[in-house]
């Protein structure tokens, strides 16, 4: 079976995020990048896949400027069997993410395309079901679990108040929730590989599509500050606070 | 055109870097503590480091291993030592004094028979050169080995071996021993199963380093196969001589994560404890320790990348800068441990901040792998002899 796997290069969740003054974006200088977390599951579970099944290729693709290369070199130490590189300067929203995709799936012809449901740095979890849209493929999303059956495959999702589980026939999309799995770490091993694997690179441009984005980032503001907590005498104050003030019992 | 990264000088070693960062973060820093309070080995944890794999880190991907460089080597153990200096120090004395030792000296055959187990980590190894009497001074060993046919047989007795036990009653699995023999030096892979091998004293009571096992191991006629005998008898000064660069730069990387730790925790701590209505980094003295430790950190750090980017892991002839790291690195691992700890005040005393670990644990690098004193020797017997190496 042949995965695409969707990887991002997103600033580190350990990082402290400053929002510049201006409220444009983010302070960038001395941020360390990582892969998307919900995209290291989706790597590692591309990878579980063609283990168990003993053959098949996990291609994986990023999109951006060409620092993305160091999370695709990392993904090519956990395993996967090469990369593609879109290189793109510009601000692209979810639709434009989706439309480049799409082409690459025309190109690549995967069985199965696994992505995080969303990234990290704008949360929009959006790109893996307009995709889908565009394809006019079946999709799960919030994965929680995911197995082949027969001549499908059956996904458990993460939904409020419970788990929902779904069947579709490949090709298909699924996009990982963080229960999914625990990737692996890159070994050494691997990494002395992944220096010989190839990361192809394709201009946008070539792609021939419209990235213009319908949306855009007007302002950033950085969350309020949490106000000092309070110290009370007694139980009795807490309690009276708690519902007169917090408003919470 | 990026600049170059002294510290992590390819895509490779940023990359290990990372790896090996981030399992610490999640695995190893977790259970530091508790392994100290208790002077216990964390054999499962380190059996991970082979699915890593970091136990052949220095040898060639054709016997299995990873085949990096002495920089790689160095980047593990800063990023190990940073955490936990004790789990650190077995896996020095497994990964550089058994397993690399062992590689540079063995014959093919030898690898073949041994290095896929010790690369798994199925057996865990060591080295043993120090005896109760006779620690620098190596040649004073008085063990001895005597061939009889097809068999040497060992007596004597070797002290402070780190990985000697796996706790307080299992002996490691396998050692590099050295002995005298009738024309010098040698050194034999000494299996703990061999007949006339047993584990003497386990060494408890340690002031750091706590998380890794020491034992005296003891040698009464024990049989060793000729076969194990790496390379020729009276070879071994050579072997002997080559490992200790390895290690000893090592020790250094060692020193440099406790530092860097020590640097980090003292830094942030300055910046959020405050007194007299400030933050205590606003205070001249306590600004001294940040930043002498900082510059003191990185001077050592630059020197010991440097000797490792140049460290020849096949041959000795750089053990004027493998000894002059480790006699920098350690000193200021110690002292910049100790500017933590003031800058912390009470709560640097307690273990629950980890520079009180880490300060008991720097101690031991100014000994282990040779003492500052034996390094004093051996430059001053160098440069007097390569003075050309200051041009």
């Amino acid at each position: 079976m042949k995965i695409l796997v969707t990887v991002k290069r997103v600033p580190d969740p350990e990082t402290t995020i400053r929002v510049k003054p201006d409220g444009s974006g983010i302070v960038t200088d001395n941020i360390k990048y990582v892969i998307n977390p919900f995209d290291e599951i989706a790597i590692e579970e591309a990878l579980r896949i063609k283990e168990k099944q003993g053959q098949g290729e996990v291609v994986l693709v990023s999109i951006g400027a060409k620092v993305a290369s160091e999370q695709l070199r990392t993904g090519l130490a956990m395993g996967a069997d090469r990369a593609i590189l879109v290189l793109c300067d510009q601000e692209l929203d979810s639709l434009g993410v989706a439309r480049i995709l799409a082409k690459i799936v025309e190109k690549e012809a995967p069985d199965l395309v696994l992505m995080g449901k969303q990234a990290i740095d704008d949360d929009a979890n959006q790109a893996g079901q307009m995709l889908a849209a565009l394809l006019n493929w079946p999709q799960a999303t919030f994965a929680s679990k995911v197995e082949f059956m027969d001549n499908y495959v059956q996904v458990v999702r993460e939904v409020d108040g419970g788990l929902e589980t779904v069947r579709f026939p490949l090709p298909g999309i699924i996009t990982t929730d963080l229960r999914l799995n625990e990737p692996r770490y890159a070994s050494l091993p691997g990494i002395m590989k992944a220096r010989k694997k190839e990361i192809r690179e394709i201009a946008v441009a070539e792609l021939g599509i419209d990235t213009t984005p319908l949306l855009t980032v007007h302002k950033m503001d950085p969350p309020a500050k949490k106000a000092a907590g309070k110290k009370v005498e007694s139980v009795q104050e807490l309690v009276h606070l708690l519902h007169t003030e917090a408003k919470v019992i | 055109m990026p600049v170059f990264d002294l510290f992590n000088p390819s895509e490779e070693h940023a990359m290990l870097r990372r790896t090996v960062r981030e399992f610490v973060r999640d695995q190893v820093e977790p259970q530091a503590l508790v392994h100290d309070q208790q002077e216990r080995f964390n054999l499962p944890l380190f059996r991970q480091l082979a699915s890593l794999g970091l136990f052949g880190i220095t040898v060639p991907l054709e016997y299995g291993g990873a085949g990096m460089d002495a920089v790689a080597a160095v980047i593990v153990h800063e990023e190990l030592s940073a955490s936990d200096p004790g789990f650190c120090l077995a896996y020095l004395a497994h990964s550089m004094l058994f397993v690399n030792n062992f590689y540079r000296n063995a014959n093919d055959e030898q690898r073949r028979r041994y290095l896929p187990k010790v690369i798994s980590g199925d057996w865990i190894g060591g080295m043993c050169m120090t005896e109760p009497s006779a620690g620098t001074d190596v040649l004073g060993m008085k063990t001895f080995a005597v061939r009889r046919g097809d068999y040497y047989y060992l007596n004597g007795r070797k002290m402070f071996i780190t990985n000697g036990a796996l706790d307080d009653t299992t002996p490691g699995d396998i050692f590099l021993v050295y002995a005298k023999t009738e024309k010098g030096i040698s050194s034999f892979v000494v299996e703990s199963r061999f007949p006339g091998f047993s584990l003497g004293q386990r060494l408890h009571h340690k002031t750091g380093m706590r998380a890794s096992m020491t034992a005296e191991l003891v040698f009464e006629d024990c049989a060793v196969p000729v076969e194990n005998r790496l390379g020729e008898e009276g070879e071994s000064l050579l072997h002997m001589m080559r490992n200790l660069e390895i290690e000893r730069v090592t020790i250094a990387a060692m020193a440099t994560g406790i530092a860097g730790r020590c640097v980090e925790i003292m830094t942030r701590y300055a910046s959020e404890r405050t007194a007299y209505g400030q933050p205590i980094n606003s205070f001249g003295q306590i600004q001294r320790y940040i930043a002498d430790s900082y510059a003191q950190y990185m001077a050592a750090r630059t020197y010991l990348y440097h000797t490792a980017s140049k460290l020849d892991l096949d041959r000795p002839g750089q053990r004027i800068d493998s000894d002059g790291v480790k006699l920098v690195a350690t000193t200021m691992a110690k002292q910049v441990a100790d500017n933590a700890m003031q800058v912390l005040g009470g709560y640097g005393y307690f273990g629950e901040y980890v520079v009180e670990r880490l300060w008991r644990d720097a101690k031991l690098l100014e000994i282990g792998g040779g003492t500052l004193e034996a390094h004093q020797k051996n430059i001053t017997k160098d440069l007097t002899r390569r003075l050309d190496v200051i041009r």
